[in-house]
């Protein structure tokens, strides 16, 4: 038996392990961005102190990952007595374990140029498990393994506000999924694949990206992910001004950074699939070429690109949450299931429908015409989708209250007291005849 | 490895009854009765390792169960989180211990390179309906000490009827393998289906004849399509009917709250 691992298992080693370095310097790094962005949206200074450490060199705040990395770390472990010991431990990390496995099959770029390592494919992909045909798929499971953690870590917690925050992250992310589900179906029908570097590498040779093609299944995708991810105006679970933390109320130290982290991987997943899927991944414009054999300066290039349009999604999900009131409960499903989930319906059989006559349309107008009919039938569908959503369900997201009789009708109300009065009284009266 | 012809058949015949017997007793040990020791518990425990053991043993002599760590290391997962399902006595762990066999029969699937069947597991089953599951166990809080909830019925016969058909299942799935030992036994998992695609050399009775590329799924999908488009379009119109269903449900409950408002004007 040969135990020297293949090249192969050290080169995954190697992509695994930059990616799990990158992504948890990264999420400790947007902590700081989120910070700098709400400071400058409130119109103050934010976190710009802490430099490097043991010195008097404050570098714009960049040290304040460290410190407060190093604060939470070193803070108590505490577990309180009354929670399920098991199930309080495992919460966290399950959920840390899903967040991070979901990056299996998210590629962090193109291909690396040929290496001539024998036992390497060439070239090399930026992605740790290439042998993965159904990546969307595992993006998908795994991301629901994700709720397991919030229901758990909330249910264990044994704690009003921790369950509350479960049972709303759970009801949230169950109702989420479908349009989540039905705006990348769009996609994997226009690309053929459920792999994201195929569906990246098709935008990449057809120029168009899916968000152009797919405008409604990209509103849906994103308002989805918004939703999935938990970020504001879909933060019901964690809502601090009503549930202190919602399901990681009870927790503490190093199990509740593990929790934070995984809150902002979900945030960076959701931008890495957004920008994979709609935005064209590392392409740009006569600037990356769409083929597959490149060179180093290309490749990089390609990463870079792909990382910028990352970090711009994640900052407008930043400026979102700074700039949106939360929803209540009843608009957030109402916006899911009357709203989103038939939007996301419509884009589905327009592209179904685009895609079923491509070739009639490329044999009738020609290939450069039929492109731009077959860009602008979904446009129309967006557009029309909106208008008929927006006339028909103008509840979705009206913040005025659903009132079945007028208020200030106090013989209603007299009648209706006396009602449960005498409900409540028959009530007792039975259950004193029962117990006789 | 040549099973068949090296092995015994009465030497497996025993071990698998003694294996069946002992499961049995294991699993009426370890259910929900009115009468719990920890005692007898314990006992059912080891009782139940030691009937898992035979089984495994079982299968090897058999020739069903290969070497493959990966594999094993999932099957066990997948087997002993059934069993826990079954005889733990809280329902949110049960319901845990659920979705644990279900990683673990994903896993199977995966190493087996059936990866859409894999990964669709745990969406539709950890992802969707046991979230659910989850939901209502958790909104009830079935805590309390209802007998008909923490005693299963007929423990007796649950394990005996339980125990014998794992039994069968061995068997069969053994002589399948002793007729055909290219079609159990030898099914190359992913990485020697790589290995032996890259040297050239193709394995003959290979049962996923379309692993390498993204043809696994298209394979699928036509087959979903085409062989079988009846029955996809029947499950199709049951699922119909069931959501129609749900929705005159619920629909007639708002009615009658509508009536009710009516009636107090």
């Amino acid at each position: 038996m040969n135990l020297l691992p293949s090249p192969a298992i050290i080169a995954a080693l190697v992509k695994i392990g930059l990616l799990v370095g990158g992504l948890m310097t990264a999420a400790a790094y947007l902590v700081l961005l989120e910070r700098w962005i709400a400071a400058w949206v409130q119109d103050r200074r934010g976190p710009n102190r802490v430099g490097i450490p043991l010195t008097k060199i404050r570098l714009f705040g960049l040290g304040q990952p460290l410190a407060d990395g190093l604060k939470i770390i070193l803070k108590e472990d505490f577990t309180p007595s009354h929670v399920d010991k098991v199930l309080y431990n495992a919460a966290p990390l399950v959920i840390l374990a899903a967040s991070l496995a979901i990056f299996a099959a998210i590629p962090f770029g193109s291909v690396l140029p040929p290496l001539g390592i024998p036992g390497l494919p060439d070239p090399v992909p930026f992605l740790v498990a290439p042998g993965l045909d159904v990546g969307v798929l595992w993006v998908f499971a795994l991301s629901s393994i994700a709720v397991y953690g919030v229901l758990l870590g909330g249910w264990a917690s044994n704690n009003k506000y921790g369950f509350l925050g479960g049972l709303r992250s759970s009801a949230q992310l169950v109702a989420y999924e479908i349009p989540l589900g039905l705006g990348l179906l769009g996609v994997v029908l226009a690309s053929g694949s459920l792999r994201l570097d195929t569906i990246m590498n098709a935008q990449a040779e057809s120029g168009v990206w899916y968000a152009f093609a797919q405008p409604l299944g990209f509103i849906v995708f994103m308002v989805a992910s918004f939703a999935e991810a938990a970020r504001l105006p879909f933060d019901l679970p964690e809502a601090e001004q009503e549930l202190v933390g919602g399901y990681h109320t009870e927790y503490s130290g190093i199990k509740l950074l593990l929790f934070l982290v995984s809150e902002f991987l979900h945030m960076i997943t959701a931008a890495f699939l957004i920008v994979i899927m709609f935005l064209g991944g590392w392409h740009l414009w006569g600037v990356t070429g769409a083929e597959q054999d490149i060179g180093w300066i290309q490749a990089l290039l390609r990463f870079g690109i792909l990382s910028a349009k990352i970090l711009a999604v994640i900052v407008f999900f930043m400026l979102v949450r700074w700039s949106w009131p939360r929803f209540r409960f009843d608009q957030l499903m109402n916006l899911a299931w009357k709203v989103m989930l038939p939007l996301g319906l419509v884009n589905l059989v327009t592209v179904a429908a685009v895609e079923e006559f491509r070739p009639q349309l490329v044999a009738a107008l020609g290939p450069g015409l039929a492109k731009t009919v077959a860009i602008l039938i979904p446009w129309v569908a967006c557009i029309a989708g909106w208008i008929v959503s927006g006339v028909f369900t103008p509840s979705g997201t009206d913040n005025t209250p659903i009132l079945t009789h007028d208020p200030l009708d106090i013989e209603r109300e007299l009648a209706d007291h006396e009602r449960r009065e005498r409900a409540l009284h028959d009530d007792s009266t039975t259950e004193l005849a029962g117990s006789r | 490895m040549d099973p068949v012809s090296t092995t015994p058949v009465a030497q497996s015949g025993m071990l698998l009854a003694g294996s069946i017997a002992a499961l049995a007793s294991a699993l009426w040990l370890l259910l929900p009765k009115a009468s719990d020791t920890i005692a007898s518990r314990r006992v059912g425990a080891l009782l139940g390792a030691l009937a898992l053991a035979g089984f495994a043993a079982t299968g090897r002599s058999l020739g069903c169960v290969g070497e493959d760590a990966v594999f094993l290391t999932v099957a066990a997962v997948a087997v002993v989180s059934g069993l826990a399902t079954i005889v733990t006595r809280s329902p949110v762990y049960a319901a845990i211990w659920f979705a644990m066999a279900l990683a673990g029969v994903s896993g199977v699937l995966l190493v087996l390179g059936a990866q859409f069947l894999g990964v669709a597991t745990i969406v539709v089953y950890a992802g969707a309906i046991l979230v659910m599951f989850l939901f209502v166990l958790m909104l009830a809080q079935p805590s309390g000490m209802a007998s008909y909830d923490r005693v299963s019925s007929e423990p007796m016969l649950a394990a005996a009827a339980g125990a014998v058909l794992l039994g069968l299942l061995t068997l069969s799935i053994g002589r399948l393998s002793a007729a055909e030992p290219a079609a159990c036994c030898r099914m190359p998992s992913r990485v020697e289906a790589a290995a032996a695609a890259a040297t050239g050399t193709v394995p003959e009775a290979s049962p996923l004849p379309a692993e390498s590329g993204g043809n696994e799924v298209a394979h699928l999908g036509a087959q979903l399509f085409g062989r079988h488009l009846f029955a996809v379009e029947v499950a199709g119109v049951l699922l119909l009917v069931a959501l129609v269903g749900a929705i005159a449900v619920v629909s007639r409950g708002e009615a009658t709250e509508a009536d009710h408002r009516r009636e107090d004007r």
